[in-house]
This record gives C-alpha cells, structure tokens and sequence, in this order.
C-alpha cells in the first residue's frame, strides 16, 4: 500500500467512529455518545422462564424497567452487585449468566447510544475505582461483544475529569453498590488515592428496611419498595418534611410515618464516608490538605439525597475543623460525561492499539 | 440624586409605598447602575417547605415566619437596599453598589440567621432555612432587570430542589436574555406594542394580627359602611359589627379567599398540579443543560463550516465533535492531560495482554 493510500484508509477508519462514554453502575447503566444522544437504563436484565413466557413478552431478552416489571417470569438478572460483575457466588450457571446478562446489557446501551452501522465504536467504561483486576476483565470481555475498541477507568476520575477539576478535589461518587472516594491532585490517581466502600445506595435501603421493619413489625414490604420511598423522599434535613407511606399490612395498605427512620438512613452514611475523606486527607501533603477539605465533589445518583451535601459538611467541621462539599449538577450523567470526554481526549493512535 | 429609602413591609401598608412603587424603585435603582457603572446585586429568598408548615400549622404560622425574616432581612440591610414581597411569598432584594463577592457572603450571613430563628407550634419547635438566588450585573453582555430576577429565580430553584438551605448563582445571564429579546421580536413581528412587563413585587405584607389599639369599624367609615350595608341588605344587625377591627375583616376576607383557591387545587387537581411541577423542574433542569450545551453546539458548528469549507469533506459527525471537544495541542492542561490518557492507555493495554494470555491458555488462572 501506497503512503497516500494508507493515509486515505486512515483518515476513512476515522470518518466512522463514534465515541461513547458508558457508566456501568449497579443501579442505573448511563451513556453519552459523541452524537450528543445521552440516555440511561436501570440495570436489569431478564430472560423468559419458558416458553409461555417468551410468547406472552415476545422477545428473548427484556432490560431495564421493563425487565424489573416483568421479572416474575424472566430468570432475572442484576449482574452488577457492588459495581462489579457478580462472580462471587460460586455456582458456575450463575458466573456465566451474569456475565451474559451483562454483556447483553452492553449491547443494549450502545444500541440506545445509536450507533451508524458502518462506523466503528470506541466506548470509555467507568469501573469502581478499586474494582479487582478479574472484575475488570470480565467487564472487557462483555463490552467486546458490542465495541471495537474499550478503555476501563476509575470512575470517580472521569467524574473529576469531566468537570476539568484536576487538582486538589476529593470525589465522593455514591452508587447503588459502591461509593467511591478519589483524590485528584494533578496526576493519575493512584491505588492510594482512592477508596471503595459498600457505604452507598443499597446499603441506605437495607439500613431504612431494618428501621422501618423495627419501627412497624406488622408493615410488609420488599427492598424495592424501600428503594422507590428512599428515591422519592430522601431527605437529611432537620427540617424536612413529613414522610407518610402508604405499605401493606395483612393486605390493607396502612400510612406509616418514616420520617426519623428515612433521615437516619439517609445519614448513615455521612460518618463512613467521612472516614474514608479523613483517609485521604490525612495522607496528602499536609501544606494542602486544607485546599482539599475546600473542594469535596459530591456525585452519582446517592448524591440526589437532599441536604447529603450538608451533612458531610457538619461531619467534616466535626471531625476534620472544616470543610465545603459541591454537588454535581447531573448526577446521572457526571460519570458518562466523563467517560465521554476521556474518549474524545484520547488520541485516535491510542485507541488503535486497542482495537 | 434621588435618594432612596429602604422599603418596608409595614410602610407599604401605611401607603407610603405600593408594589408598583417597590418595582419601580427597583427597575430605577438597576438602570441608574448601568449607567453609572457600579455593581448591583439581587437576590431571591424564600422559605423552604413554607407551604407545608402552612398547611401543618395554619397561615398564622406562614406569616409569623415571613415576618421573623423580614425582620431579619432588615437588620442586614442598609438604608439604599430595596425590599419587597412577591406573590409567591418570596422575598425580593436589590443591593445597589454591592459585588457579587459581598453578596455571597450576605447570603452566608442570612442563612446562618435563619437556621438561628425558632417558632413555637402545637408544642413542637419548628426551625426554618432559606434558598436564595443570587444574580449580578456584573457580566458581559446586554442585561435587563426582568434577567436578573429571572437568573436569580433560576438560582433559587436549583438552591430549593438541592434541599434549601442554600444559595446559588446560575449564570444564565444569557439564555434568559436571549428568551426575553426573543419574545420582544416576535411581538415585534406580530405588530404587537412592547410588553409591559409582569409585575414582579406584589408587596402583599403578611397578615398583622388584629391590634388592640388599632383604628375601629364606625358608619363614617367608608368601608364599614359599605360593610354595613351588605350585612343590612342581608337582613343582618350591622350594629352588632360596630368597632371591630377593619384590619380583621380585610384579613378574614383574604384568608377565605386564599383557603378557596388552596382548597380548589388540592381537591381538584392534586395529582395534575404535582405534576405539573415535576415537569417544570425537569424542563428547568433540560433549559439549564441547554444553555451550556449551546455555546459548545456553537463551537462545533463553527469548526463544521470551517472544514467543510477548507477540505470539501464529510467527516463524518461524531469525528468532528471529537476535533471539536478533544484535546487540543493549545490548552493549558495538554501535557498534563496526555499524560493521564497515556497511564490510562497503559492500563487497558495490560489489561489486553491478560486478556489474550487467558484466551490462549484457558486453563491457567490468575491470582
């Protein structure tokens, strides 16, 4: 092949490629692609039982709400727990179906992304910032089903990366299954600078599910349902509103008061994540730790609790003399944004040695 | 120069200023700014959830809170400083000769005060926070006072839905100039004369309680004539009615008033009204998103027209908002930020190696 020609094959590899930035989240599978199409999907995956219910749904596999709608008669997945694939149960069936599931589910948000059929696609993932290295490997085996080229990186840096906060910010990225605590100071973050704790969503569900099992012994509810009253009310404040939910009990729907049971939840995990704040700060160049405390970037969809912000605020004046939190403007997308923009940063040689 | 003097609630009663007249001041105030060039502030308050402590503890719990603040407001305020109520229960502020930098910590002083105030209710403390939004004129570009009020309600929003106790400045100076100009041409268009625009301060001061030693319904009054009027016409005693508080009647009219139209929302539409709030928010949540978006669109299709003009090619999209929004040899952060892309690239790629190590020997694991 001619120089020209080569250079004429190149610039047409380029022409087609659509860049995405993907957040695999335990809870909700965000997408930014380059052609400014952004859309999210819970993360369910579901197959029909049989084949009553392959003919009663119509198609093989269902996702999202849809699938959690249905998922009475889909052998039902959620193949992300804790942010990773879910290997840790040792039954062989359940390995390879959640790593079906989740690769089917890949193949989902890249198709929601909306991609041309002849051009290529280079997709930047956001994985827990402590994610195991066979976590991260079963994550690339699924994506290459539905990609031409994947780059993992650290979740909570591609929220700090995509808002341009390089230096001197803590990420606290609060998931469903993880939270991840990051501490940007003009490089790479480093294994040392970065914490995963299970001090995120679904531990504030079960802690609110214990309270209110505590509280109303006679109240009857699933985790679920826990989780959409958490979605709805979350609140830390001391003065926020009252919370009467209507739950069951022997059938007749009753109200509870959740308020003081919703606001401890809610806080619960304040302290934890504090903690691990402490962590980093306590190890960082002491001349700036202050520039630190100043610059905490709370993000992820447990970041929607309403007056979070605040409460990690007191907790560090308690424990640390001072410190300002900022909320993400789109806790939803902050994570995919960033993945986005890492894609487009990346020289196009780069992605070439990955494809 | 004219000299202007704090406007205040209870003196808006006493007729010295009405809401026109607190609007007007306003609107006066910012022009004078912008010609003398000096720095002007407004801002937006409000009480989070005070419609529910409404609803929990009646409308004299609302405007024993209201009046607290404003109590409140006015002792942070100096005597240039312009205040007035909206409709929506809100409080509407304008700091002539006062930076953004000052405001912020203006507000700062106002939240921590409002946190401080304590309310006695049914037996139960009730403690308040505020939402503020801020907004300046201190930016580039043409600006109106209807803008600064709308970025200041902006602001305020996005402060209540974070939770409240809060103040937040959106800088959206230029979408909503951009709407207003906008709809100013299209009356333009349609041969429409200028719109006058809404009126933004109600000055609607809350509800006094009835004063012991205040002025007395009496015949000579025209008001307690024509109320004794009406209760004649209805084949009531007027005479019964005779040295009660005028105030109290105006009040109990603007009570039952209110309750009406409180009771026709909740009992008609509730589910409609919610709704329709959580659209609003997510259309202000999408309008946000927009606005910043645009200027990037901008720049996008600057560099779409510039090479297609240059080169005569398609590109292809996606390609071209990669040149766009990619790293450029010109930004500050390049080394740094290349850097990054290179230990991120070296990552994935041993990550491959493994990968294709483990697809050539499957048997083997790793620990």
């Amino acid at each position: 092949m001619s120089p020209d020609a080569k250079s004429e094959t190149n610039i047409k590899k380029d022409q087609g490629v659509l860049y995405m930035g993907i957040d695999l989240g335990t809870s909700r599978t965000s997408v930014a692609s380059s052609n400014g199409v952004r859309t999210t999907l819970s993360s369910h995956v579901g197959y029909p039982k049989d084949v009553v219910s392959r003919k009663l749904l119509g198609r093989d596999v269902l996702y999202g709400d849809e699938a959690l709608e249905h998922r009475l008669s889909l052998k039902f997945f959620r193949p992300l727990a804790a942010g990773v694939l879910k290997q840790s149960q040792h039954k062989a069936e359940d390995v390879a179906g959640n790593l079906k599931a989740a690769a089917d589910l890949l193949t989902e948000i890249i198709r929601l992304g909306k991609p041309r059929a002849d051009e290529l696609v280079y997709a930047v993932i956001g994985v827990p910032a402590q994610a195991a290295i066979h976590h991260k490997e079963a994550i690339v085996k699924a994506a290459r089903e539905s990609c031409d080229a994947v780059m993992l990186c650290s979740e909570p840096f591609a929220v700090a990366y995509g808002l341009d906060m390089l230096e001197d910010v803590l990420v606290v990225d609060i998931g469903a299954g993880t939270t991840d605590l990051c501490r940007m100071h003009g490089t790479m973050p480093e294994d040392s600078d970065q914490i995963t704790t299970t001090y995120a969503g679904d531990y504030v569900d079960e802690k609110l599910a214990d309270l209110v099992r505590k509280r109303y012994p006679k109240a009857q509810f699933t985790t679920r349902m826990i989780k959409e009253i958490k979605e709805r009310h979350a609140n830390v404040s001391d003065t926020s509103p009252a919370v009467v939910v209507d739950l069951p009990v022997d059938g007749k729907p009753t109200p509870f008061d959740i308020t003081e049971d919703l606001r401890a939840a809610c806080r619960s995990i304040a302290p934890p994540l504090v903690e691990g704040l402490s962590q980093l700060i306590a190890t960082f160049d002491p001349e700036f730790q202050h520039r630190l405390k100043n610059r905490v970037l709370l993000a992820g969809g447990g970041s929607q609790i309403k007056g979070l912000d605040l409460a990690i605020e007191d907790e560090m004046r308690r424990r640390l003399g001072h410190g300002r939190v900022l909320r993400i403007e789109e806790p939803v997308y902050g994570g995919a944004n960033g993945a986005l923009k890492i894609a487009h940063d990346m020289p196009p040689e780069y992605w070439e040695k990955l494809k | 120069m004219p000299q202007f003097q704090t406007v205040r609630l209870s003196e808006s009663t006493q007729g010295l200023f009405s809401a026109g007249d607190v609007e007007r001041l306003m609107r006066a105030e910012f022009d004078r700014a912008g010609r003398h060039k000096f720095p002007l502030v407004v801002m937006l308050v409000a009480v989070d959830r005070l419609g529910q402590l409404q609803d929990l503890y009646g409308w004299e719990s609302k405007d024993e809170i209201l009046r607290a603040i404003v109590s409140m407001l006015r002792a942070s305020l100096r005597d240039s400083d312009l205040l007035g109520l909206t409709q929506d229960d809100r409080i509407l502020l304008v700091f002539p000769h006062t930076t953004p930098e000052s405001a912020g910590l203006l507000a700062r002083r106002l939240l921590t005060g409002s946190r401080k105030l304590r309310f006695d209710r049914d037996g139960r403390t009730l403690r308040i926070s505020l939402s503020i939004g801020i907004s300046h004129n201190r930016q580039t570009g043409d600006l109106s006072f209807e803008t600064l009020v709308a970025v200041a309600e902006d602001g305020l929003t996005v402060a209540d839905a974070a939770g409240g106790d809060r103040f937040v400045e959106t800088e959206l100076y230029q979408l909503y100039e951009k709407k207003r100009k906008a709809k100013a041409r299209a009356r333009e268009t349609a041969g429409l004369s200028p719109e006058v625009p809404a009126p933004i301060v109600a000055s609607v001061p809350p509800i006094e309680p009835a004063r012991p030693d205040g002025p007395r319904l009496t015949p000579d009054d025209p008001i307690g004539q024509a109320l004794l009027e009406l209760l004649a016409s209805q084949g009531f005693d007027g005479q019964k009615f005779v040295g009660i508080d005028p105030e109290a009647v105006a009040n109990a009219i603007r009570r039952a008033q209110l309750d009406k139209v409180a009771k026709q929302i909740d009992t008609t539409r509730p589910a409609t009204a919610e709704e329709l709030l959580e659209k609003q928010e997510q259309i202000d949540t999408l309008e946000r998103r927009i606005a910043k978006l645009t200027q990037i669109l901008g720049l996008t299709e600057e560099e779409l027209r510039r090479v297609a003009l240059l080169k005569g090619v398609d590109f292809g999209l996606p390609s071209i908002y990669k040149s766009v929004q990619g790293l450029k040899g010109d930004e500050s952060e390049f080394g740094r930020k290349k850097a990054m892309m290179l230990t991120i690239l070296e990552a994935n790629l041993a990550l491959k190696r493994d990968l294709e190590a483990k697809d050539e020997s499957p048997g083997e694991t790793r620990t």
